[in-house]
């Protein structure tokens, strides 16, 4: 009791324990609608507010082939014509494909060869590292993709049912032949967007300090960083962004997405500057500056404590602080993102055996779990993990393997009334 | 989305701030379950059954004019596609749920038109079937594709210039429209979950979408906000900043100010839980404002009719009033209009629903 009026003395949205810290320190926005993700955050100066704004008219922007007098330099591949088709009101994207409804991506790659990029995944010949399933008029797509699912059984502790499902993909070139098994493939969909600032922040020596990669803590969480590389740097950077840290900075996520994802064209990726640096950078910095929303209301210390008993903690770390950031108002802030940003062996039941720089194909980057409860609000049935197989956080965590076994058994084997105490917790993320 | 800040800020900090649980310091925030229900019922599934039933009737006129294209039929699908245009534009006041998630709002209204690819689809022998219709980008196809081959580029389109293939395009386009409207419809009546039981069971144990009515008049009010938003900051200030008719949305139909006209009737809308032109009433947030504060609902009202006159006091057609200066003084006046009620909805709306 006391503590709930203390908090609401500091003028904070927190109830009972749950708001000890911000979503998003300062740039929480308190929101629980489809619009939560799509707030800038709280405390922009002048400057940083107006190019969020421009960087907001960017990434919904929709490109056309051209000559256009707008919007120019789609294609002539790609997978969507603009961010937020995909990254839907910056939300997650739906693992479909096929015309306006496409959301999601296949990236390929072959097991050995010369990459574009120091240690970067080799590109399939006539392919590069990405399935483009859409072309411009006159240009076939390179592939055409066909998503079924496979029903699996499995049961909880207690004996009740639950099904999972395992995504198929079929892939076909335009000549009707299967692509070859030798190229790797990893299926994707578009994960949310907001707080990426406040990610970036967080320096490298605290991304350091929580990696464990020989497990020398004994607790079979081992947890390492990506090096990628960047390049503006010219250099090995620790990677953060993407389902396996691919990316070291939101502006070199951005350039690649405009390349790979629309087929537009920059300095940085494919030459030709058919969307200016300023452009890319509005846009990576509109993602950067998108505030966090805070937690819903009500009492769910018990999840909580659950999430930590359960060993969820040992990866999707709760509590994480910025350093020095260009953006003012992302920096020193300490912020509850759910994430240690680091790669983990998820196991054989989640691999795309196929890697992605320093990270192998059983590992994936941890992501934040904030904002999670509104997945539905802001898409109806919103899926989770890279390839949005699970239907429900439940099956979410159901998948995990790897590292994540002991947790995901003691998850499986709780009561019911644990099981949902967890839900609820992370329900009102 | 486009955002004003400022007024977003002083909005949520405080309702969050006493939200904690029900029974907090000012009360227990929103209960009202028939004015959720009645959105759903009233407003919003009322709206895409119109866009439906309009789209259906620009199909017929597109396929009347494509047999027989004549200063009569052209104009009877120029009106055709301006009356369909009024439920669509109406609705952006509730852009949640199913038509943004399952991309019926891309697959329908795209803006740029994909020029280049259009012509090139025109020029070619490709046969125009649906399923071939189907597979084309959002950009060639929907509203402004439309729009673009029945009024021309330059507004002055003459029935007898449009070549056959032109007229396969249109009539195909205007099918898979209602293709698509038809779908948007029938995500919030039919299939497995309809979005309508979604929203409607607000609160309900298991609803993970809207955990509470709160959220559910939360819902409501974000998107009558947030289209104010967009109209004032986006589709007006967008071209209007820049002076660039390229940018200007409906700009083919000279439709642009009754596109925004009727998205401040979608708030109407969306706060009175009625829609006339689907003959349709509900029990609206105007109700719960009244009860708690008769002056703040007059006030609205008077707020959102000004804003609507304020839109049609601009110069039409809007692409060529954004380069006469003459015109910048009423374009300002009306983006200040619609801000208004923005800024009220953002505040003392929200307080008071709450």
């Amino acid at each position: 009791m006391i503590a709930r009026v203390a908090a609401l003395a500091l003028g904070l949205a927190a109830c009972g324990d749950a708001g000890a810290v911000l979503a998003g320190g300062d740039t929480t926005v308190f929101d629980r609608t489809s619009n939560a993700y799509a707030l800038p955050a709280p405390g922009l100066d002048d400057a940083a507010l107006a190019l969020h704004l421009a960087g907001d008219a960017s990434f919904e922007a929709t490109f056309v082939r051209g000559p256009a007098p707008v919007n120019a330099g789609l294609g002539p591949l790609y997978n969507h014509n603009a961010c937020a088709a995909c990254h839907g009101r910056d939300g997650r994207g739906l693992p479909q494909f096929g015309g306006a409804a496409s959301q999601a991506l296949v990236r390929v790659s072959l097991a050995h060869g010369e990459p574009e990029l120091p240690g970067a995944p080799v590109p399939v010949p006539g392919l590069g590292g990405q399935l483009q399933d859409h072309g411009v008029f006159g240009v076939p797509p390179e592939i055409a993709i066909e998503l079924t699912w496979i029903d699996e059984p499995g049961r909880y502790g207690d004996g009740a049912e639950f099904w999972l499902r395992r995504p198929r993909l079929i892939l076909r070139r335009p000549d009707g032949a299967l692509l070859p098994a030798d190229v790797l493939r990893s299926f994707r969909q578009a994960p949310a967007v907001f707080g990426l600032g406040l990610l970036e922040a967080i320096p490298d020596d605290d991304l350091r300090a929580a990696a464990d990669p020989d497990d020398r803590d004994g607790d079979g969480i081992s947890g390492r960083v990506n090096l990628v590389w960047d390049v503006d740097a010219g250099a090995v950077r620790i990677g953060r962004f993407g389902h396996k840290a691919g990316n070291p900075t939101l502006v070199q996520q951005a350039a690649a997405a405009y390349a790979n994802d629309m087929g537009v064209t920059s300095r940085r990726f494919g030459g030709e500057v058919e969307v200016t640096d300023d452009v890319i950078a509005a846009a990576a910095h509109y993602t950067a500056t998108l505030g966090v929303p805070a937690r819903a209301p009500g009492d769910v210390a018990a999840g909580e404590a659950l999430f930590a008993a359960l060993g969820c903690d040992a990866c999707h770390t709760a509590t994480q602080r910025s350093g020095d950031h260009a953006i003012a108002a992302l920096a020193h802030q300490t912020f509850a993102p759910y994430t240690d940003l680091l790669l983990h062996d998820l196991g054989a039941g989640l691999a795309d055996d196929r890697p992605e720089f320093a990270a192998d194909g059983r590992e994936w980057r941890t992501p934040p779990l904030w904002g999670l409860g509104l997945a539905p609000t802001v898409l109806p049935g919103a899926s989770y993990l890279h390839d949005g197989r699970a239907r429900t956080v439940a099956e979410a965590i159901l998948w995990h393997g790897g590292e994540a076994e002991p947790a995901r058994e003691r998850f499986r084997t709780a009561s019911v009334a644990q099981r949902t105490a967890l839900l609820r917790f992370l329900a009102a993320l | 989305m486009r955002t004003a800040v400022p007024i977003l800020l002083s909005l949520f900090a405080l309702p969050t701030l006493v939200a904690c649980d029900d029974g907090g310091p000012l009360g227990p925030g929103f209960t009202d379950r028939q004015v959720v229900a009645d959105f759903a019922d009233q407003v919003v599934i009322p709206t895409y059954a119109l866009l439906d039933a309009r789209a259906r009737a620009l199909d017929a006129a597109v396929v009347a004019l494509a047999a027989d294209p004549d200063a009569t039929t052209l104009a009877a699908a120029q009106q055709a596609w301006v009356e369909t245009r009024r439920p669509w534009e109406q609705s952006e006041g509730f852009l949640f749920g199913p038509v943004s998630a399952q991309g019926f709002d891309p697959a329908m209204d795209s803006w740029p038109v994909e020029r280049n690819d259009l012509d090139a689809v025109i020029a070619s022998t490709d046969e125009l079937t649906a399923a071939y219709l189907h597979n084309l980008p959002e950009t060639q196809k929907g509203f402004h594709t439309l729009e673009y081959l029945l009024f021309g580029p330059a507004h002055d389109r003459v029935a007898t210039d449009l070549a056959a293939r032109e007229l396969a395009y249109l009539a195909g386009t205007s099918r898979e429209l209602v293709t698509i409207t038809t779908g948007l419809a029938a995500s919030w009546t039919t299939g497995d979950r309809p979005y309508r039981d979604v929203f409607v069971s607000a609160g309900a144990a298991g609803n993970t979408a809207y955990p509470s009515l709160d959220a559910a008049a939360q819902e409501i009010l974000v998107g009558m906000s947030g289209i104010c938003d967009e109209v004032a900051n986006g589709k007006i200030a967008d071209p209007y900043d820049a002076h660039d008719p390229d940018l200007v949305e409906s700009q083919f139909s000279y439709n642009s100010l009754a596109d925004f006209a009727d998205n401040l009737r979608s708030v109407e809308h969306a706060y009175t839980g009625d829609v006339p032109a689907a003959g349709t009433t509900g029990r609206g947030l105007d109700e719960v404002v009244r009860a708690v504060d008769p002056a703040l609902d007059a006030r609205f009202r008077a707020e959102l009719a000004a804003a609507i006159a304020a839109i049609g006091a601009i110069p039409p057609p809007f692409r060529d009033a954004i380069t006469t200066p003459s015109a910048y003084p009423a374009i300002a006046a009306a983006q200040a209009a619609v801000r208004t009620v923005q800024t009220t909805i953002d505040g003392d709306l929200t307080q008071a629903v709450r």
